[in-house]
């Protein structure tokens, strides 16, 4: 299978950046999943979906708001009402979905390519992603595994708390470079390290 | 020893010496100083000149509040102006510079301007310069003259034009209690709210947390007022829970307990830290707020209160007490309340002499006598100061008897050498952000000032805030409210603290001004007087917003801190009406000045983003000059060496009709319309049917407004019976995104169909031309490419090289044309296969000019004629208006306007002149080029037809097709071009589609 090009080619420069005086404050990084899935669905059909997310992925998605769950193959939140992002380490979800999901229940729709996703981890995670998002993302409000839909720039962004000082980013692929110049941007303060 | 340092005391670090400069003269201060104190404790007296008048001026406070001592802080070529001297801390290397004097500060040419008088009083600009008109010299003109004058000898400092390298940034805080204010009450509240968990911000304007903690010389349970404030901060700082900002201005109070404030993170700096932004600006959402926000001390407004020495008494003791500096040495005090009896002792304490105090009332408390012989100072009851003497600095005051009912008492003035007047006037609760808020001022009768409501929506008022002076009580009401604002049931509050030396009594006689002869100011920064209030009343303005514009008392930078209620007394007894009768005005963000900067934040130097193709970096690699079309970059040409952008996109364009061309167009909205109801959904809102279409088929849909106007156009593809791809024009694919989502939410929320947008999900490239059938076969593995395997508007999926691909057989450039979609993350991969496929067929890249001339060539509309004025009829797609089935627009596409004759509709046009046609240009019937009139139309897009070799245009002419074979001109007075046209069919080229369907 051809590997995907990262959008961030050019403006990716692993090594550390910023100031860096006194450490790593975060560590930024493309994670690059094989899958990205977004799942839908029909109104009274959402717990249908998620028994089916979670029989898939061997996740337990919680109900509720932004709820999420995330193991070391998968990841799943939702991002809005009866609606779910969910990522596989490894490619063919999306075709997998689509023989799970009937569409009395809802939607499958493939955007392992059309989404970039990357992490930011590390002690100054949220100081640096609060320069960006109107979003608390104390862990009180922004519990672990639970996502959340927001905006940066003009730039939709879905977002899901991976770590205790660890989120995942999703954004339009076409947004990628202009995204991650900001956001290496907004952590040039506390020091970062590409990854 | 610096002439005014005192030997011992002050919050300063005598150990490490910062040198900076003032106006070119080298001076030293030190580690803690503000640049006001480091001035003043160089002897310096004169910070400035002001607004109008251009009289010498000193530094008034030692705060935010500060209106005379405005500098200029250079950092290089960049320049900031009218910061307050005491708000600027020292720095190694600072340079600032006096500001609105020329040639000097000491000596300044403008000073002039104070002989002006009564004729540059309020509002002198509106009524001097109206006329009169005497022959050719209007009054307006004579204006126009004044006013570069006047501009140039009023005002504060000089911006600059240089750009600002500094960084900005912008941050957002959640919190349960927002804090402003660290004085006592506010780090007691802070304290509270932290210890029962809630999530705590304490924002303090100053470089240090203790507000009057750091310069009030009390002890508080026997405990040093300053070693108290510490000993909470350090309680503060151990809690998860607390962040502390200091040297941050909460400025703004809006809906939402939203509030803004600015953080000055390296103005203190000489170099700031790597990464970290000068200005941070804070959008904190708190649930409730503590204002704790403290007061102002009022000047008293008297003849010559603005000379260089004249200082509030809270400022004197803070400079005395924080950073061991006299603001004189031989001091008159002058007050009408207890308060300043408390700075005199700490000022004589310091080491200055006392020689007078002068009382407004005659009865003072043993308290005060106390305090004023213990000082050693003539203690001067029921007298008032008449007048300052001295030129840029002050040399003594006049005095003369005083009563509250009468005024001065007439008998002889009698002079007092001093070289400070240290003045409290009362105190002003600082409620500009309450009154942001919403909050109604109410007067206070005891304290002659406007005090908060009790509480507001979701904020709790504490200590000089609430009119509460004594630190006892502000330390219990900042208890109570920190409760309160972090929900815990309320308590009884235990006992107060022991506060020593016990507090005075705040309260004021209600004397605002002492009328004698001179100019006495209200407003320090814009130069209003009291004479000018008066005047304003007796012009008329009896409202107090009137007022305000009418002298701009208390506007800009200043918003009234000091002015605001002195003013209004002022007016009040003019219109012979108490005060809160005459209201006061609202206080609007900012609280404080905001540098543009830290609001534009990152957006600085990047307004909008950047969208790429998932091909981008080849393009740019092969040479092609990208433009922006919205936030896209798209290839323009891709010229080469010494081509002009003509020759290459006629180049570009007639290789792809003799052989083949490829281009990017990724960018097209994709939206994927998924759900049982998906073809009944796209049967609603395109004008043609959906639900016929058969999967593995693509159609060409066109979509109305609901106003029957065109909306957008596009192809969608059936992938399934339940799945679609809708392709939209670059430009619209938000608004058909949002559009069709608005339907589907409010109109028909029954049907089942999920939208999602899939534009980044596929890279595009469209390849046509004779021989774009042959380059897919030899690159295009898994399926056929054959006629019967992919006859026009068919779909397939296959793969190139090893990637998996969606190809459909459509044509945008009316040539044998494919669009090949893949995955975006394949997207270059794939692209560059298609390249060298095509490469022994001779194909070559275009760009967006040449896809232009195609499309004109072919007479396919794009944004340029779907305008939102034009109808499907008007573009000679009549034929897709269904009369099957209701549509959007449908209800409304046949209305009188929309079907009555004369509409502009599309045509060709062939230039007859052999020149180039512009897009704009009008449509005449005769060239009149002195008086250009009687538009037909106008052209909508225009370049030289490779295929026709002419100079051709679309353009939407009235009568449209009965025009055809008629000659017109284009008159296009802005390029003066005019030159004949002849009028022809929009389709220039293969109008049978030969070339396309092959």
């Amino acid at each position: 299978m051809v590997e995907q090009l990262s959008p961030l080619e050019p403006v990716f420069r692993a090594g550390s950046h910023g100031n860096f005086v006194d450490g790593i404050g975060v560590t930024l990084s493309e994670i690059a999943p094989g899958s990205i899935v977004q799942l839908a669905a029909w109104p009274g059909q959402e717990k249908k979906l998620m028994a089916t997310i979670n029989s898939v992925t061997a996740l337990k998605l919680a109900d509720g708001a932004g709820a999420g769950a995330s193991s070391d193959r998968y990841a799943a939140f939702g991002f809005a009402p009866a609606k779910f992002l969910v990522t596989d380490t490894s490619e063919g979800l999306a075709a997998t979905f689509a023989k799970e999901v009937p569409s009395a229940i809802g939607t499958v729709t493939d955007l392992s390519h059309g989404r970039t996703a990357l992490r930011i981890t590390g002690a100054k995670a949220e100081w640096v992603l609060a320069k960006l998002f109107a979003i608390d993302f104390s862990s009180a409000a922004f519990p672990l595994g639970s996502g959340i839909s927001t905006t940066h720039h003009d730039i939709f962004t879905q977002i899901q708390r991976s770590g205790p000082a660890s989120f995942d980013l999703y954004v339009f692929r076409s947004f990628a470079r202009s995204f991650w110049k900001m956001l290496c941007h907004a952590a040039d303060e506390v020091g970062y390290e590409v990854r | 020893m610096s002439p005014r340092r005192t030997p011992s005391g002050g919050r300063i670090d005598r150990l490490r010496t910062i040198r900076f400069t003032f106006d070119g003269t080298a001076y030293a201060g030190h580690q803690g100083d503000t640049l006001a104190s480091a001035l003043l404790s160089n002897g310096v007296s004169l910070f400035g000149r002001s607004f109008k008048y251009h009289r010498p001026r000193g530094v008034l406070t030692a705060g935010i509040d500060e209106p005379n001592a405005l500098v200029t802080v250079l950092r290089g070529d960049v320049r900031e102006p009218n910061i307050p001297a005491t708000m600027v801390e020292i720095y190694e290397g600072l340079v600032a510079v006096s500001q609105n004097r020329f040639p000097s500060l000491a000596y300044d040419v403008s000073a002039i301007n104070q002989l002006g008088g009564k004729f540059i009083s309020a509002g002198f600009y509106y009524k001097t310069f109206m006329g009169p008109v005497i022959g050719p010299l209007k009054g307006t003109r004579f204006w126009m003259l004044c006013e570069k004058i006047i501009r140039r000898a009023a005002g504060l400092g000089r911006a600059g034009n240089v750009p600002d390298p500094s960084r900005y940034e912008r941050m957002n805080a959640f919190c349960d209690v927002l804090v402003v204010g660290s004085g006592p009450a506010g780090l007691s509240a802070a304290r509270e709210a932290a210890t029962s968990g809630a999530r705590v911000i304490l924002a303090e304007l100053d470089p240090t947390f203790g507000g009057s903690a750091n310069w009030s010389g009390e002890t508080i349970d026997g405990e040093p007022a300053i070693a108290w404030a510490s000993d909470i901060v350090g309680e503060l700082r151990d809690h998860d829970n607390v962040r502390l900002l200091k040297r941050t201005t909460v400025w703004g109070y809006y809906d939402g307990n939203t509030l803004a404030a600015i953080e000055r993170v390296g103005d203190h700096k000489a170099t700031p830290a790597k990464g970290a932004p000068r200005h941070r600006h804070w959008t904190i959402r708190a649930k409730n707020v503590v204002l704790a926000s403290g007061a102002f001390e009022r000047p008293l407004v008297f003849a010559g209160n603005d000379r260089p020495g004249v200082m509030m008494a809270s400022a004197a003791m803070r400079y005395a007490n924080q950073y061991g500096v006299l603001p004189g040495d031989k001091i008159v005090v002058f007050a009408n309340n207890d308060s300043a009896y408390s700075a005199a002792a700490t000022l004589n304490k310091a080491g200055a002499t006392i020689v007078a105090i002068a009382d407004l009332r005659q009865d003072v408390s043993e308290d005060c006598r106390t305090l004023a012989r213990e000082c050693g100072a003539e203690l001067l009851t029921g007298h008032a100061v008449i007048a300052t003497e001295g030129a840029k600095k002050l040399a003594g005051v006049k005095l003369a008897a005083f009563s509250i009912a009468a005024g001065v008492l007439p008998g002889n003035a009698r002079k007092i050498e001093a070289d400070c007047l240290i003045v409290s006037g009362g105190w002003s609760p600082t409620i500009h952000l309450a009154s942001q808020a919403g909050a109604r001022p109410v007067w206070d009768d005891d304290l002659q000032a406007f005090l908060p409501p009790e509480s507001g929506n979701g904020w709790y008022g504490a200590g000089g805030f609430n009119g509460t002076f004594s630190t006892a009580d502000a330390i219990l009401e900042g208890f109570a409210a920190g409760r309160k604002a972090a929900g815990q049931p309320e308590v009884e509050i235990g006992t107060a603290p022991d506060i020593e030396p016990a507090a005075l009594d705040p309260r004021p006689a209600p004397v605002f001004e002492i009328k004698a002869n001179g100019k006495a100011f209200v407003d320090y920064q814009h130069d209003v007087t009291a004479d000018d209030v008066r005047l304003a009343h007796l012009e008329g303005f009896v409202s107090v917003e009137h007022l305000k514009r009418y002298t701009t008392l208390g506007m800009a930078t200043d918003q009234g801190k000091g002015s605001n209620v002195p003013g209004l007394a002022i007016m009040a007894e003019a219109v012979g009406k108490p005060i809160p009768e005459v209201g006061t005005t609202r206080f609007r963000p900012p609280y404080a000045p905001v540098s543009v900067g830290s609001l534009a934040a990152e957006r600085f130097g990047d307004l909008k983003p950047d969208r790429l193709t998932p091909m981008h970096d080849w393009h740019l690699e092969n040479g092609a000059t990208m433009y922006s079309a919205g936030l896209w970059h798209r290839p323009m040409i891709y010229g080469e060496p010494g081509e002009t952008v003509e020759q290459a996109y006629v180049r570009e364009a007639q290789t792809t009709r003799q052989a083949a061309g490829i281009v990017d167009v990724s960018t097209l909205g994709k939206i994927a319309v998924q759900g049982p109801d998906a073809a009944e959904f796209l049967d609603r809102v395109y004008t043609n049917l959906f639900s016929t279409l058969p999967v593995g088929k693509a159609r060409y849909g066109l979509m109305l407004r609901e106003d029957g106007l065109v909306f957008d156009d596009g192809t969608t593809w059936r992938l399934g019976d339940n799945d679609f791809l809708m392709t939209t024009t670059t430009a619209n694919a938000g608004k058909v995104m949002q559009h069709l989502e608005y339907f589907l939410d409010v109109v028909w929320p029954e049907l089942r169909v999920h939208l999602t947008s899939v534009t980044d999900q596929w890279a595009g490239a469209a390849i046509g031309g004779p021989r774009a059938r042959e380059i897919l076969a030899a690159c295009v593995t898994g399926t056929k490419v054959d006629n019967e395997a992919l006859p026009f508007m068919g779909i397939v999926h296959g793969e190139i090289a090893g990637a998996p691909v969606l190809i459909c057989r459509l044509s945008f450039s009316g040539e044998m044309a494919f669009e090949v979609y893949s995955g975006s993350g394949h997207g270059t991969h794939v692209w560059e296969a298609l390249i060298e496929a095509g490469e022994p067929f001779g194909m070559v890249p275009y760009g967006l000019e040449a896809l232009s001339t195609m499309r004109i060539e072919k007479g396919h509309v794009t944004g340029a004629e779907i305008d939102g004025r034009t109808s499907a009829r008007d573009l000679h797609l009549g034929w897709m208006l269904s009369k099957k089935k209701p549509f959007i627009g449908s209800a409304m596409m046949d209305r009188e306007g929309l079907v009555a004759s004369g509409r502009l509709e599309l045509v060709g046009l062939i230039s007859l002149d052999n020149r180039p046609l512009n897009g704009g240009a009008h449509i005449v019937a005769e060239i009149d080029t002195d008086n250009p009139h009687g538009s037909l139309g106008h052209i909508t897009a225009a370049c030289f037809s490779p295929a026709l070799g002419k100079y051709i245009a679309l353009a939407l002419v009235s009568g449209g097709k009965a025009r055809h074979g008629k000659r017109a001109h284009v008159s296009d007075p802005l390029r003066n071009r005019f030159g004949p046209v002849e009028i022809v069919s929009h389709h220039f080229f293969d109008p049978e589609g030969k070339r396309m369907h092959g």
